[in-house]
């Protein structure tokens, strides 16, 4: 909200810089923004054109001399077609700052030029402060000023306008008084009202002219209205359009001014209706039909629902409640009588009825953040006082005033010592009672108790906590007291689910990679581009009613396209490899009305610098074996892998599966726009913290020697290495004490489709030396066993 | 004979002094003291020797070999010395040359940040709790004193799945479910991911991060919470760095404070980064609303309280100097390879 300082002086004093009265206002809670001069020019003076002549070297330019009042008349050369001897202009003198630079003396086809007559553009003068000022050429003032008055004396500019941000809880500040009177608590200073008073000079009463019938009275608690008569159209005084400039809006007449002044002054919006375009002379106030249409003022159509709150006539909506008046009722110069509309319409509401059809006005802005029903006959006097005081209309006797249920005074008892525990500021009752009545807040003591009476306009405050806010804040926040919490002494500490996901990352960051952060939400054709088939679960995902796009809309059930963009992204950047991990949850459906579930997965992407299916696998199995896992791997997994380069893997016999991994299928590459081979595990994090093995005991050193042998074992082509040395083990029974693969071997002389896999085998006994007896029975269990199985064959 | 053996030394030491490997050395010694050897050849020819002389010669060949010897195991020890030099020599490095300096990863700078106000926080004894990111209305709202239609909901422009659950929109309805299911006194810190319907821009993400706190005991204080935020400035940007308390709004709690810390890039002089106010915006806080309580069935006569909550790409940007919000979401590698831990 902005307010011009001159404005709030009419109600208060505010005798200091800008900066200290945002300091102070900041301070005890109201958010000052910003302030900025009206006037965006120095040094501009009014003048008189004193000669003119066409400049000798050009058809256009004319040479003239101004006297501003001070010295010498001055020459200056202007360009402007309506430059004439004799008129009243605004001269930007030698220094002068405008909004398009610096005034500096100079020649101008060769003839010298002493400052500048400046057009509405030239100041950063509306047509809606100074009517005529942009018509054509330089500003011609048709007023009489002394010469040398500064311009901006002539359109009401150079005054301070401060910039608010009122608080949700304040909307009684969303008015000058409201933040004059907040002002005047903060700065000790007193608020005084203007005297509301006029005379009825119409004809007749209310009732002769208007009938109202409000049929919704929850939505509207009250509605008050007035007829203006013998209505002068015509523009505002100066000093309003002043005031209405400084706060952002824009001048149209005078009865439209008044509404919006009275708005800015009161924050109670107002409506103005040309009575002889109300039909009936009648105004209702009730919910719309459903699919009723109105075209609003702004010349827009809305289609309703029976929630909304409309004015209508006997028949037809013809404005929104609160929002927006109808383009059939709108004040035009030739307007004669007026209703003046000053009503409480409920924010709740309001608020509904703005957001769904986009309207967004100054009034419904304030009516969604509650609007005082208790003052709204006073805001109405106020305009009538202003009709009467710009001589625009005459004051028809008697108001009209539907408020059914008045609210009751709202009395807050609280008590002093629980509010001085509350705020850990030692704040004496009296001091208490000191700055409560600063705010109006009627306050009585007794002993420790304070009896608050509170006024209507201050919504906010219900109970002793709200109280205790404005003690403190107006005593000072600086006061508080930096103090330790007493009681009872509580352990500090992680869950062991937050432990173990950072665990995980730290494990993987000790392998070198990367931790990702994406967004939980993700487009639905990701999934579609990652070729899930229709019934796979991951499809049936958590959808978002009002996304901020398409392709933020739904809750991911998988990480792994969200990995495949940043992949794809570093890769089309021209990184050379990545190696990322993310660990986040996905969310998994339940019923309808039910939270999804979130489960805990972790996604590795990695391409480029070595990158390929084995790395990933050894990453995790390397991860797996950090909690004492060792998960069972099978060729197998999710169709965006490619066929023969993917993984499944399992735990605990199978029972437990862990996730998958693989090189991406050069198809789904292509989709996501992947230029190199990229490899992703997609894993299971919850599985895998279930699963995990604590650390236990340790096993003794042994105390003797192991013994090794060498087999290789001559294999089809499909038998898988890992499935063979698991049988070994298997075979080798319990000397055996570790296998492994030492060479593959592939060649004409062992002939198509074979291979040749060479492992040691290592025995060892807890209680005595192995003979060769012993180790040659295990081997030829081994032979046979793998015989038996895999066909295998010693290889000679 | 004497002199024989005189001879044989004389020229065997003289030998010596040009052997320069252990090769040759080893010839050396064979040739003179080897069985075939010279001084050897001496003694096998003791025969032809007069039986008296017998003792005096063989004297003089010991007292020759053991000279000889002394002098091959000093040449010996001088050779090994030489030859370790020499490979040693040959084996130099070029210690300039440039090897892959890097092995490990980061953790993402949220994690980084995150993990430092764990750290202060569990220290300061509040246990870290988590919750659901799709939540009821009911706890991100109604519990936290926002009802439907309420002004205060303007200010989060909330993603909704359907009129009772949305995406949680601070992580204040953690808050909720802990003093709906627990006895005071309670201390938690919940964190993490929360939603708002803002386009992503530079300053802007529709998904973020939020540190929450909140205590609720007997006796609590406004100044109790002061205390606990100045000791986490301090923890977060070292002795010096205190709070400023601002009066503001917040529906969940009342009186509210916006608490602004010492600017820890120019220590409160005043700089570019806190525009010239020596203060950085950080924290809302405040005591617990007591309508807040009574909704979730404790007693606010009895207890009272504070929370207060951060958000932690604030903290993460103005510790990394990140201008770009959105680099946090891209994972470019090199935007996170400018970080370690």
């Amino acid at each position: 909200m902005k307010i011009p300082m001159k404005w709030l002086n009419e109600y208060t004093k505010i005798d200091m810089t800008p900066e200290e009265y945002a300091r102070r206002m900041i301070m005890t809670g109201t958010a000052v923004e910003g302030w900025e001069n009206t006037a965006k020019f120095t040094n501009v003076v009014v003048g008189r054109v004193l000669t003119c002549e066409m400049h000798p070297d050009s058809d256009h330019l004319h040479v003239c001399t101004v006297d501003v009042g001070q010295g010498e008349p001055l020459q200056i050369v202007c360009g402007a077609p309506n430059v004439a001897a004799g008129e009243l202009v605004c001269c930007a003198l030698e220094g002068a700052v405008l909004p398009g630079g610096t005034i500096k003396k100079g020649k101008i086809r060769g003839v010298e030029s002493c400052g500048m007559l400046c057009s509405g553009p030239e100041l950063d003068v509306p047509e809606s402060l100074y009517p005529h000022c942009g018509d054509k050429g330089i500003i011609i003032l048709n007023e009489d000023y002394p010469l040398g008055t500064p311009a901006g004396e002539v359109f009401g500019l150079g005054d301070d306008v401060i910039e608010y941000e009122i608080l949700a809880n304040r909307p009684d500040c969303l008015s000058v008084w409201g933040v004059a009177r907040e002002s005047a608590s903060v700065l000790g200073e007193h608020f005084v009202m203007p005297e509301i008073s006029f005379k009825e000079t119409g004809k007749g009463t209310f009732d002769d002219y208007a009938k109202v019938r409000v049929e919704d009275e929850t939505n509207c608690p009250r509605y008050c209205a007035r007829i203006i008569t013998n209505v002068k159209i015509g523009p505002s005084p100066k000093w309003m359009r002043e005031y209405l400039h400084g706060a952002g809006m824009r001048s149209i007449n005078n009865i439209v001014d008044i509404t919006n002044f009275v708005m800015l002054e009161t924050g109670h919006p107002m409506h103005a209706f040309d009575l002889s375009k109300v039909k009936d002379s009648t105004i209702v106030v009730r919910r719309a039909h459903e699919g009723e249409v109105l075209k609003t003022l702004d010349g827009k159509e809305h289609t309703l629902n029976g929630s909304m709150l409309v004015i209508a006539d006997n028949e037809n909506a013809t404005g929104l409640a609160g929002s927006m008046g109808g383009e059939e009722s709108e004040i035009v110069n030739d307007t004669a009588s007026v209703l003046f509309e000053c009503a409480a319409f409920e924010r709740g509401n309001n608020r509904v009825t703005a957001r769904t059809l986009g309207i967004r006005t100054e009034s419904s802005g304030r009516f969604e953040k509650g609007v005082c029903a208790e003052t709204c006959m006073e805001a109405l006097d106020r305009a009538c006082m202003l009709v009467e005081m710009l001589g625009c209309g005459e004051i028809v006797p008697s108001a009209y005033d539907h408020y059914p249920s008045p609210a009751p005074q709202k009395v807050i008892t609280a008590d002093a010592n629980r509010i001085r525990r509350r705020i850990g500021v030692d704040v004496p009752t009296e001091k208490m009672e000191d700055i409560l009545l600063s705010l109006n807040i009627d306050t009585e003591i007794c002993g420790d108790t304070l009896t608050c009476t509170v006024p209507a306009y201050r919504q906010d405050i219900e109970g002793e906590a709200d109280l205790s806010e404005e003690v403190l804040r107006m005593y000072g926040y600086d006061h508080i007291p930096s103090t330790l919490m007493t009681g009872v002494t509580m352990p500090g500490f992680r869950n062991e689910k937050q432990s173990f996901g950072m665990g995980i990352k730290k494990a993987l960051v000790g392998m070198g990679f990367f931790e990702a952060q994406s967004f939980s939400f993700i487009s639905p054709t990701w999934l579609t581009k990652l070729g899930l088939k229709e019934g796979d679960s991951r499809l049936s995902c958590v959808r978002i009613r009002n996304p901020l796009g398409e392709d933020t809309s739904v809750m991911r059930t998988t990480l792994v396209p969200s990995m495949l963009n940043s992949l794809s992204l570093n890769m089309n950047r021209g990184n050379e490899s990545a190696r990322l991990m993310e660990v986040s949850p996905v969310f998994l459906p339940r019923g309808e009305g039910e939270l999804p579930e979130e489960h805990s997965r972790l996604v590795i992407g990695m391409y480029g610098d070595g990158a390929d299916f084995y790395a990933l696998k050894r990453v995790v199995m390397c991860l797996c074996d950090r909690y004492g896992l060792t998960p069972d791997v099978q060729a197998g997994g999710d169709d965006y892998y490619h066929p023969g380069r993917k993984a499944e893997l399992s735990l605990r016999g199978g029972s437990v599966k862990l996730g998958t991994i693989g090189e991406i299928h050069p198809l789904i590459a292509e989709a996501f726009e992947l230029s190199e081979r990229a490899y992703v595990a997609d894993i299971d994090a919850e599985a895998l913290r279930a699963c995990k093995v604590e650390l236990g005991a340790v096993k003794p050193l042994p105390k003797f020697p192991a013994v090794s042998r060498d087999i290789a074992l001559l294999v089809d082509e499909e038998v898988g290495a890992g499935t063979l040395l698991k049988a070994i083990y298997k075979a080798a029974g319990k000397l055996c004490e570790d296998v492994k693969l030492f060479d593959v071997y592939r060649g004409e002389r062992l002939g198509a489709g074979k291979k040749s896999l060479a492992f040691s085998i290592y025995f060892r006994s807890p209680d005595h030396t192995l003979t060769d007896a012993e180790i040659n029975a295990a081997m030829d269990k081994i032979i046979s066993s793998t015989a038996k199985s895999f066909g295998a064959s010693i290889r000679a | 004979m004497q002199q024989k053996i005189e001879e044989i030394r004389a020229r065997a030491l003289e030998q010596l002094k040009s052997v320069s490997d252990s090769k040759a050395l080893d010839e050396l010694r064979v040739k003179i003291l080897g069985k075939k050897g010279e001084l050897t050849g001496i003694l096998r020819s003791m025969g032809q020797v007069a039986a008296d002389m017998r003792p005096k010669v063989g004297g003089w060949v010991n007292e020759a070999r053991e000279s000889i010897e002394s002098a091959i195991a000093d040449a010996q020890k001088h050779i090994a010395q030489k030859e370790l030099e020499k490979r040693l020599e040959s084996e130099k490095l070029d210690v300039t040359l440039p090897v892959e300096s890097r092995s490990e990863g980061s953790l993402h700078p949220m994690s980084l940040v995150l993990e430092t106000l764990f750290d202060i926080f569990t220290g300061m004894g509040f246990e870290a709790v988590e919750g659901p990111e799709v939540e009821y209305d009911h706890y991100n709202f109604e519990l936290m004193n926002i009802p439907k239609n309420h002004p205060a909901r303007d200010a989060q422009d909330t993603f909704y799945v359907d009129d009772n659950i949305v995406l949680r929109t601070h992580t204040s309805p953690v808050q909720a479910r802990i003093m709906t299911t627990r006895k005071p006194p309670i201390r938690i810190v919940s964190f993490g991911r929360v939603y708002r319907a803002d386009e992503a821009d530079a300053t802007h993400s529709p998904v973020f991060h939020q540190l929450e706190g909140l205590v609720i005991d007997e006796n609590i204080s406004m100044g109790d919470l002061k205390g606990t935020l100045d000791t986490f400035a301090r923890r977060l940007y070292g002795e010096g760095v205190t709070t400023r308390f601002r009066p503001s709004f917040f529906p969940f709690t009342e009186p509210s404070a916006e608490v602004d810390l010492t600017c820890a890039a120019c220590r409160g002089k005043g700089c570019r980064v806190c525009k010239g106010t020596g203060w950085i915006e950080v924290l809302g806080s405040g005591m617990v609303n007591p309508k807040v309580l009574e909704m979730c069935g404790i007693d606010s006569k009895k207890y009272s309280g504070f929370a207060f909550g951060m958000g932690v790409e604030r903290l993460s940007n103005l510790k990394f100097n990140i201008t770009d919000m959105r680099s946090l979401y891209e994972n470019d590698v090199r935007f996170l390879k400018q970080f370690r831990g």
